[in-house]
């Protein structure tokens, strides 16, 4: 009952908070309720002590599983379980979803319903993350679309309400074509076994389900490459990579900072877990092919140096973290994309294991950039970066903070942000050196823009008008710290991270084989 | 001169039957719509007889026959009504006055 | 006839007996809140009396009718929703200064005409039961005869639905000559006569006027827009969905599906409904208007149902029909609580900021739209999946393809009303000043709501009696 608690104790709160009588009371249930599922997740821990807690192929190691019949119509089952790949990024959305909460004090708008549609977000967020069962996956995915849409087109900014549809149309037409594809697994699965299922681990590991998804014809394509292609373009949106990431500015730039500190932080990370959870265990071959692997890479490079270039010609400091957003996941795409290949090679697993390294960290790093970014438009009421100078004269623990923020995104060695891109990195090199070189431009363009913001917003002359730059408040730094501290920890001991996800990882890569 | 068959009626039917839906397409009145409607009603009554007589054999067309009379019946009386209120409104019964609404 | 029949008819006689009460009660004192208790509670006691019958095998009734469980699922979905329109209604009409007490006379009666379509086995009761529907539904469009609107609209009904019964009516003799019976089935229609293909297409004409596919779809928006709210949501479910249980009855007890034509004009005119509603909705300001497409487009969606194998599609069409009640009767419901005594809020604009207004309003529109559009939680998105189902196991890839784009053209719309829900308020003062909403109005949008949610979290035990009722063999 662990898993089913973890994942409704935030709806609870959500009702909750619906009741309170003042707005103080609803922040404070609404903060409680978020905390007290981070620690309710945290006894998810002993889990994954002992050696033998990811077993030795994928579908094994999966704890705390609960399996109830649901709509026997269509075999959908309440089907719920944790394993090393969903289990740091529990942890994350249980953390930063806390950590949002408190940063959503700041809200004086209609806090009710921000907070209980917050909270009902939390929910669907750590459905997506612990369900086994396909049609579950899809259920809580689209219950976090509706939260999202309101939270953006209610308490967003001026052009909250564009903001808010073009999210909700991109997302929408994403879970379409996912939605074909899930239902192509269920039939498909019918025709090789005469029952058709959504059970994820049974799609993965059946092999008369896996022979048919990869003969299957449906209507004069091959199927396995068809659903692969729709279920990474609706995984792309979520992620975003370059084609379909025009969503991501808007929607940053008018969502109020909490929200893009968990549509940052949590949601982006939605397509890197759906692509290893759905699309590498259940079509393997079709990933390993030398197309994909080109396309997804390809793809993923242009990210990260489209992403940089044009975070580089942002005046709106939270356009800026945003577009650095779209280079930072343009890593995991390239982190995932060429491990069939290199494990093929040396059976390393560097690609995946980087890529799930930058979600955790770029979680993290992307809340306290949003964040910082938040703090400073509270009180200056704009975001032109040419417009700041000197901030670091005037808030100085602001500016210590917002170093650590910035440096950890920057990925300075030390941080967690280094980590991800190296272990990607190495493992491009293993496999293509053009690919590598193009990425380690990506790095040194984010070098530049981050720095160069860096110089632009927080040092310079002291300003002439500073009565507005009031200090951080000590719920600001709480905000700060607690991230800043994870990015610390991380970055000078990332087995703390990987020791966590390693194992099923590499259960995941044990598919395809070995040259 | 051949006997009357079965053939005649539905001739008449038919003409009817092309009558009525030419009425209903032309007539910018409301009475005379309704006339087409009847039109309509009459030739397939004419051939729910012919047919019960000729080639069925059973009652059940004169029955439903029947029935649709009185269902016209019933249907006239309704439209009469409200096509008096039409006229108190719009002091004609042209349907063409009735264009407020598009799209 | 036996006790056991008499059992059977149970709810056609209690609805009928409902209509009579209302009218003797009326001839003794003119009071709107009695006239809407006593139709109200005679509708309840229809439905209980359904729910007492539940395991009655099928009963022939002379030839006429047939009481069977799929009879008896469609009569509680068209009674369910003749109460929700009849309490809807009551809070509707007490704004408005005129004598309302016939209302709830016409009203159960046009339940008993779709009560009568959906129980019959013979052509001839079809007949009646239609005529019956709409010659109730004539006086029930121009019922106000306040606006310009209303009278318009029943005008062009009644025209219409005139020319398309007597098509009808000329469809059954053509069969009747083909066949020597106007008694449904067994198959054995001689669909290679020009006689029977014919009438064959002269009913399709009556039918597919009262289900509004395309191309004979022209009246729908017109009516929806001019009649009032309540019997807006009328028209587009209970009138629907009985001649929908009808056609789905005719269709498999003619085995007409075994001709190929037949599948490809219904396959054609389901999958110009879906793109045509939904296109059509797409440029509507006028939320009735836009309403109206859709429920074009929806019945679109159930025309796959129709076309799928029976095994499959009984349910599928079941579920969606479910759905689609509840749905539309809450937009509808909503559109009538926040109407004025002089027009109805179909405007686009009436609707900016409700949130901030009437949240609760808001929160069922936004409830019934999402279903509608099919959207996970709601019973909408168990009804479209169950068609998905209906369609994949039958192979019907292009009306799916259809149904696909549709429901994505759909989302367009019915988000672009949903954003002007949550939109800030402006600072003037609303274009309209709703009147406060009388609490049997929010009872039943509560109900509608709770229903759509929890159908929608749990579809099992729905989906179980549709398995019992709704797919019986006849």
């Amino acid at each position: 009952m662990l898993l089913t608690w973890i994942i409704v104790l935030p709806a609870i709160g959500g009702v909750l908070t619906l009741l309170m009588p003042s707005d103080r009371s609803v922040r404070w249930t609404g903060f409680l309720f978020a905390v007290a599922t981070f620690v309710l997740s945290l006894w998810l821990f002993p889990a994954f002590q002992g050696a033998d807690a990811f077993g030795t192929r994928y579908g094994e190691g999966i704890h705390f599983v609960e399996h109830h019949e649901w709509i026997p119509a269509f075999n959908a089952n309440y089907y719920v379980g944790v394993d090393g790949l969903s289990f740091p990024l529990v942890i994350l959305t249980t953390f930063i979803s806390a950590v949002s909460a408190l940063a959503a004090f700041s809200i004086t708008k209609a806090v009710k319903g921000f907070f209980a549609l917050f909270l009902l977000l939390e929910t669907g967020m750590l459905g997506v993350f612990l369900s086994l069962d396909l049609f579950l996956f899809y259920i809580f995915w689209e219950l976090m679309l509706l939260p999202m849409y309101f939270l953006i087109g209610i308490w967003g900014g001026p052009r909250k309400e564009y903001a808010a549809i073009k999210f909700f149309l991109y997302t929408l037409a994403g879970s379409v074509l996912m939605l074909i594809a899930l239902l192509g697994f269920y039939f498909l699965s019918k025709n090789a076994t005469g029952v058709g299922t959504f059970d994820l681990i049974e799609l993965a590991t059946n092999a008369k389900i896996h022979t048919k998804f990869n003969q299957a014809m449906v209507l004069g394509f091959k199927f396995a490459p068809l659903a692969f292609t729709f279920l990474f373009i609706g995984f792309a949106i979520k992620l975003p990579a370059v084609p379909f990431h025009t969503w991501l500015p808007d929607a940053h730039v008018e969502a109020p900072t909490p929200i893009s500190m968990i549509l940052a932080g949590v949601l982006l990370k939605m397509g890197g877990y759906g692509l290893m959870r759905i699309s590498y265990p259940i079509l393997p071959e079709t990933a390993a092919t030398t197309t994909a692997i080109a396309v997804l890479a390809i793809i993923g490079l242009v990210s990260i140096v489209y992403g940089a270039a044009v975070a580089m010609a942002q005046t709106d400091f939270k356009k800026l973290v945003a577009y650095s957003s779209v280079s930072h996941m343009g890593w995991v795409l390239l982190g995932l994309a060429v491990t069939p290949a290199i494990f093929a090679k040396d059976q390393n697993i560097a690609g995946f294991s980087g890529a799930m390294f930058q979600m955790i960290s770029h979680g993290l790093a992307s809340a306290m950039m949003f964040f910082l970014v938040g703090v400073l438009y509270e009180r200056a009421h704009h975001r032109d970066i040419n417009r700041f100078g000197g901030i670091a004269l005037v808030m100085p623990v602001y500016f210590g903070l917002a170093m650590l923020g910035f440096f950890a995104g920057m990925g300075l060695p030390g941080l967690s942000g280094f980590v991800g891109e190296i272990y990607v990195l190495i493992a491009t090199f293993a496999y293509n050196q053009t690919w590598a070189a193009i990425a380690a431009v990506g790095m040194i363009l984010t070098a530049g823009y981050i720095l160069w913001t860096m110089q632009r917003v927080y040092l310079g002359p002291k300003p002439e008008d500073t009565h507005h730059l009031s200090p951080v408040t000590a719920r600001e730094v709480i905000v700060l710290a607690s991230l800043g501290v994870f990015t610390i920890v991380l970055g000078v001991y990332p087995k703390l991270a990987t020791m966590f996800y390693d194992g099923t990882l590499t259960n995941i890569a044990k598919v395809w084989p070995v040259k | 001169m051949t006997p009357v068959g079965l053939q005649h009626y539905l001739v008449l039917a038919a003409v009817l039957f092309s009558a009525g839906l030419c009425t209903m397409v032309v007539k910018r009145n409301a009475i005379g719509i309704l006339i087409g409607a009847e039109l309509l009603l009459n030739a397939a009554n004419i051939n729910l007889l012919a047919f019960s007589k000729y080639s069925a054999g059973t009652l059940d067309g004169a029955i439903l026959a029947l029935f649709v009379i009185v269902l016209a019946a019933a249907e006239v009386a309704i439209a009469l009504a409200i096509f008096l209120n039409f006229y108190s409104r719009f002091a004609s019964v042209d349907v063409d006055r009735g264009d407020q609404m598009r799209g | 006839m036996t006790a056991l029949d008499l059992q059977a008819l149970l709810p056609l006689v209690l609805t009928t007996a409902t209509a009579i009460a209302v009218m003797i009660a009326v001839t003794i004192t003119r009071r709107h809140g009695l006239a809407a208790w006593l139709c109200a509670a005679g509708l309840a006691a229809a439905i209980a009396s359904i729910a007492s019958a539940r395991e009655c095998a099928p009963r022939h009734i002379s030839d006429l009718l047939v009481i069977d469980s799929f009879a008896r699922f469609y009569s509680g979905l068209i009674l369910a929703g003749s109460l929700v329109v009849a309490v809807l209604s009551y809070g509707y009409l007490k704004l408005r200064t005129d004598r309302h007490e016939e209302y709830y006379i016409l009203l159960p009666l046009a339940a008993v005409g779709s009560l009568v379509i959906v129980c019959s086995a013979n052509l001839l009761a079809f007949l009646l039961g239609l005529e019956l529907l709409s010659i109730c539904l004539f006086a029930l469009i121009a019922y106000r005869r306040t606006g310009r609107g209303d009278l318009e609209a029943a005008v062009k009904y009644l025209i219409l639905a005139g020319a398309s019964s007597a098509f009808a009516v000329f469809g059954a003799a053509l069969i009747y000559a083909d066949r020597g019976s106007l008694a449904f089935g067994p198959p054995g229609l001689a669909l290679s006569s020009p006689v029977a293909l014919a009438g064959i297409a002269a009913l399709l004409v009556g039918v597919g006027f009262k289900l509004a596919l395309v191309p004979f779809h022209f009246w729908t928006p017109d009516v929806y827009q001019g009649a009032p709210a309540p019997i807006a949501g009328f028209i587009a479910t209970v009138s629907k969905g009985a001649v929908f249980a009808l056609a789905l009855r005719y269709l498999s007890t003619e085995n007409l599906l075994a001709d190929g034509r037949i599948i490809w004009l219904l396959t054609a005119i389901a999958a110009a409904s879906m793109l045509a509603g939904n296109l059509l909705a797409l440029r509507q300001d006028n939320v009735k208007r836009m309403l109206a497409y859709s429920s074009i487009a929806h019945v679109g969606y159930l025309l796959i149902a129709l076309l799928a194998s029976a095994s499959l599609g009984r349910p599928a069409a079941a579920i969606y029909l479910t759905a689609y009640f509840l749905a539309s009767l809450g937009a509808f419901g909503v559109v009538g609580a926040l109407s004025q005594p002089t027009r109805d809020a179909d405007a686009l604009a009436d609707y900016r900021g409700l949130a901030w207004r009437r949240p609760f309003l808001a929160f069922t529109l936004t409830a019934m739209l999402l279903s509608l559009a099919g959207l996970p939680l709601t019973a909408g998105f168990v009804g479209k999946l169950s068609l998905v189902f209906s369609g994949v196991s039958s192979a019907l890839w292009l009306l799916l393809s259809a149904l696909v784009l549709g429901s994505v053209i759909s989302i367009f719309y019915y988000l672009r009303l949903l954003a002007a829900l949550f939109a800030t308020p402006p600072a003037s003062e609303p274009a309209i000043s709703s009147p406060n909403t009388p609490w049997p109005t929010t009872a039943a949008l509560l109900f509608l709501t709770v229903a759509l949610l929890a159908i929608g979290l749990w579809p099992a035990p729905l989906l179980d009696l549709i398995q019992k009722m709704a797919v019986a063999a006849w």
